[in-house]
């Protein structure tokens, strides 16, 4: 076992992220608070730590992000809120993650209990998954006065959270957050799948309403590599690693094949398990790659071999032809693990929905054909990317368009 | 590498460089001084000697400091009184120094209760071989009351004092003013007529660092209670600055020769206390901070500024800045100073935005979609906060307009 693979990097302490809050310029109208898929407002709670105002920073958090302490880890902040940072204009943007780490883990270390809801309204929602956007979700409308319940199909709750490596996102971060919503009022249920065991119909008699957010949570397989004995599912791969704390051994020589988050994912934990050649293939080019900057330069220095622009033409056993897509080149690479991180898909059989190119898209947000059904997360249409902000941004909409359809003012 | 001479002659006596270390925590034994000297501190102010009756019992512990953002003594609170070795001691430390260091200047800070003891203190430290007498008119944490800033508020009784040390002395000496006074002067007019050769200034300001806000007490917490004592350190420079320029600026003590002591940490700080007065400067909360090694960069600091004011004796720089500041209904009102917004250095923060109106004159106007800022110099008074809270310095002092009906030329306005 390799510990690294469970081991966070360092934090801000209270000293240092005073330093760093006192980097902020604490900008008029700040770009940062512009950008937040989630809608928080960093500005604000950077402004609380530079007046030594932790636990209302916290509360800025909180209110704002069910998922919080989540966020501040995996959330790629270079592409939001940090890439309008004016302090760029000077050396380098304020590094808002690491602070709303830091008070969120200064919210937990105080025992903090910041939710707040309406009085409740006597109504109820049923919610399908308990991914990001199902958990935000559940917030959001328990915040707005109704009892919800969520159904989640696996034994564990948190969805594609638990799939994050350790080192980026510790599953006691997730637990404590899927605690905090527990014990704000939401009922918790595991190994029910809608759909199957139990009917969508008992759930829309139940409930007032019921919203969707089964996720993108089976990994894709391309036709050439089906059945063959040396590949493995980017997610099959990452969950089995973190539901054994990173105890897998993993063979010397490995193949991934991708280049988004997941990849990324994917041939980091493969270095930090101790596999020796990692190389990623990837369809994209450097140029238009998909996976945050952030975690392409952690595979980077960890020394994975990353070929961009080419794509996978011929699979004999462990070996794989790849040819470029613009240049003339092949290359042939043999591998003792095959890892496909070309993408995932949502299953939603049973669910009584039409997926077009995997989302829900019936030209009003998060609606479905069923007026008592809605959508959020990864099948729902929306502008923001599959990440878990982006589901948090949908989990928190959909309870408001919920609330406006059913709440009864 | 530049080499200048920062000799000075101060009271008659030659200082191979203006750095002491002030009467304190920092000089309170022969190793601690032996260093000091050692690692090129130019004279030492030996730590305060007082009466073999005196009694002294620290209590524990004894500092606290005040901190803003990521900056931590900003400002220290010291609880401690003089000297707590024997008197035999001490002085047997004062002579091993000067005879180990007969280059270095040796200054005796004394304190005695009654015109007795101070006579008596003189006539023994001068018999050790210091080379000058530092009243300490000023410790504002005694325990007794006829002793410390109480007795350096009274000027009668500094004048006697100082009236004592002479009869025990004839080296030259200084008196240590307290800044717990709203003026100096009256105190500093009668230790020269008590026969002071100078003054040294300032001793702490009587403080309250922190309360503990658990526990409703201030800091240090001494069995659960705290008491008022003396703050020093980077925060009590503007306060030094001014006593010192005060006494300056008083008739007949134009030419009058001070040590300047408050919040010295850097070369120019030092640069300061000389421009307006100051001979020799004295530290303690920077040593304590960051130990007797932050005099190199003073020293040599120091010799660049004089390098580049194109100065070889630094006597040549003490005052300077005296005739400089005058009262304030002497300065020029006749013109508004507005702020030059340099937009290729602005990095759009909106922070001079924000001061101007919440702090100002609501005179900076923002463009929301450039995220640009403007002068509106109808509204514009001139104050320049805006150009103090530019996190990159863009905004700097620019066009001059003269007040209607005023006669002053703006070509002639010295920024």
């Amino acid at each position: 076992m390799d510990s690294k693979y469970v081991k966070e990097d360092m934090g801000f302490d209270s000293l240092t992220v005073t330093e760093e809050a006192s980097r902020c310029l604490l900008c008029h109208d700040a770009p940062c608070s512009k950008a937040c898929p989630a809608g928080t407002n960093p500005d604000k709670f950077i402004r609380s730590v530079r007046f030594r105002n932790f636990k209302g920073a916290a509360e800025t958090i909180r209110m704002n992000n069910a998922l919080g302490a989540v966020c501040a880890r995996v959330c790629p902040t270079e592409k939001y809120c940090q890439k309008g940072c004016s302090r760029s204009g000077i050396d380098r943007p304020i590094d808002i993650g690491r602070i709303q780490r830091f008070v969120t883990d200064f919210e937990e270390a105080a025992k903090m209990d910041i939710f707040e809801k309406k009085p409740a309204n006597g109504k109820s929602v049923g919610i399908v998954g308990s991914g990001p956007s199902a958990l935000q979700a559940a917030a959001t409308l328990t915040m707005l006065g109704y009892a919800v319940e969520v159904y989640e199909k696996e034994k564990e709750l948190g969805g594609m959270l638990r799939l994050i490596p350790e080192y980026r996102l510790p599953n006691h971060i997730v637990d404590k957050e899927i605690e905090r919503i527990e014990k704000f009022g939401v009922k918790f249920h595991t190994g029910v799948e809608v759909g199957h065991k139990m009917p969508l119909e008992e759930l829309k008699a139940k409930h007032d309403a019921v919203l969707l957010a089964p996720g993108y949570s089976y990994g894709k397989m391309l036709p050439m590599f089906d059945g063959n004995d040396k590949v493995v599912k980017a997610v099959d791969f990452l969950k089995e690693v973190k539901a054994k704390a990173g105890k897998v051994s993993v063979p010397n020589n490995v193949l991934v094949v991708g280049g988004g988050d997941v990849a990324m994912d994917v041939v980091s934990t493969l270095k930090l398990l101790g596999a020796e050649n990692v190389t990623d293939v990837v369809y994209e080019e450097f140029k238009e790659f998909r996976a945050s900057k952030k975690e392409l330069e952690g595979a980077q220095k960890l020394g994975v071999t990353i070929m961009d622009g080419y794509v996978p033409v011929k699979v004999e056993g462990n070996k794989v032809s790849f040819e470029h897509r613009v240049i003339k080149a092949k290359v042939e690479v043999e591998a003792d693990l095959i890892i496909l991180a070309v993408g995932q898909i949502p299953v939603v059989a049973g669910l009584g929905i039409d997926l077009v190119r995997g989302e829900v898209d019936e030209g009003r947000p998060y609606v479905t054909k069923d007026p008592k059904v809605w959508v959020c997360g990864d099948i729902a249409h929306s502008a923001y990317d599959k990440t878990v902000v982006g589901g948090v941004r949908t989990g928190k909409e959909v309870a408001f368009y919920i609330d406006a359809a059913i709440g009864g003012k | 590498m530049v080499k200048k001479d920062l000799s000075i002659t101060f009271l008659g006596v030659k200082f191979p460089n203006p750095f002491c270390l002030s009467s304190s925590p920092v000089g309170n034994c022969y190793d601690m001084c032996k260093k000091a000297y050692e690692v090129g501190w130019g004279g030492v102010v030996f730590k305060t000697i007082g009466p073999k009756s005196y009694f002294i019992d620290e209590v524990s512990p004894r500092f606290d400091k005040l901190n803003k953002e990521n900056t931590p003594f900003v400002g220290f609170k010291n609880m401690e009184q003089i000297a707590e070795h024997t008197l035999e001691e001490n002085l047997r430390d004062l002579r091993k120094l000067k005879e180990e260091f007969p280059d270095k200047v040796l200054i005796a800070s004394i304190m005695g209760n009654d015109e007795e003891t101070w006579e008596d203190l003189a006539r023994k430290v001068t018999e050790c071989g210091a080379d000058m007498i530092e009243m300490n008119l000023s410790c504002p944490q005694m325990t007794s009351h006829a002793m410390g800033s109480d007795v350096g508020t009274n000027p009668e009784l500094c004048k006697k004092y100082c009236q004592a040390v002479k009869r025990g002395s004839k080296l030259p000496m200084m008196a240590k003013m307290t800044p717990n006074v709203t003026d100096m002067v009256p105190v500093a007019k009668a230790c020269l007529e008590g026969g002071a050769d100078g003054i040294a200034a300032i001793n702490t300001i009587k403080s309250i660092c922190n309360i503990d806000l658990d526990k409703k007490v201030g800091l240090p917490i001494v069995d659960g209670k705290s008491a008022i004592s003396g703050y020093s350190g980077k925060a009590v420079k503007p306060v030094a600055l001014r006593f010192i320029q005060q006494m300056r600026q008083t008739e007949g003590l134009e030419n009058l020769e001070i040590s300047g002591i408050g919040g010295i940490e850097t070369w120019e700080d030092a640069a300061e206390f000389i421009l307006v007065g100051s001979k020799t400067l004295q530290v303690t909360t920077a040593i304590m901070q960051y130990g007797y090694r932050v005099v190199e960069d003073m020293k040599n600091g120091l010799m660049h500024y004089m390098e580049e004011q194109g100065v070889d004796h630094l006597e040549d720089l003490v005052g300077l800045a005296n005739k400089n500041i005058i009262p304030a209904e002497n300065l020029n009102r006749d013109y508004i100073v507005r702020p030059d917004i340099d937009l290729d250095k602005c990095i759009k923060c909106g922070r001079c935005y924000i001061s101007c109106y919440d702090g100002g004159h609501q005179a900076i106007e923002w463009n929301a979609e450039k995220r640009e800022p403007s002068c509106n110099t109808d509204k514009c008074v001139g104050c320049l906060l805006c150009g103090h809270v530019c996190p990159v310095g863009a905004i700097k002092p620019g066009k001059i307009t003269i007040k209607e009906g005023r006669k002053c030329k703006a070509s002639d306005i010295k920024l």
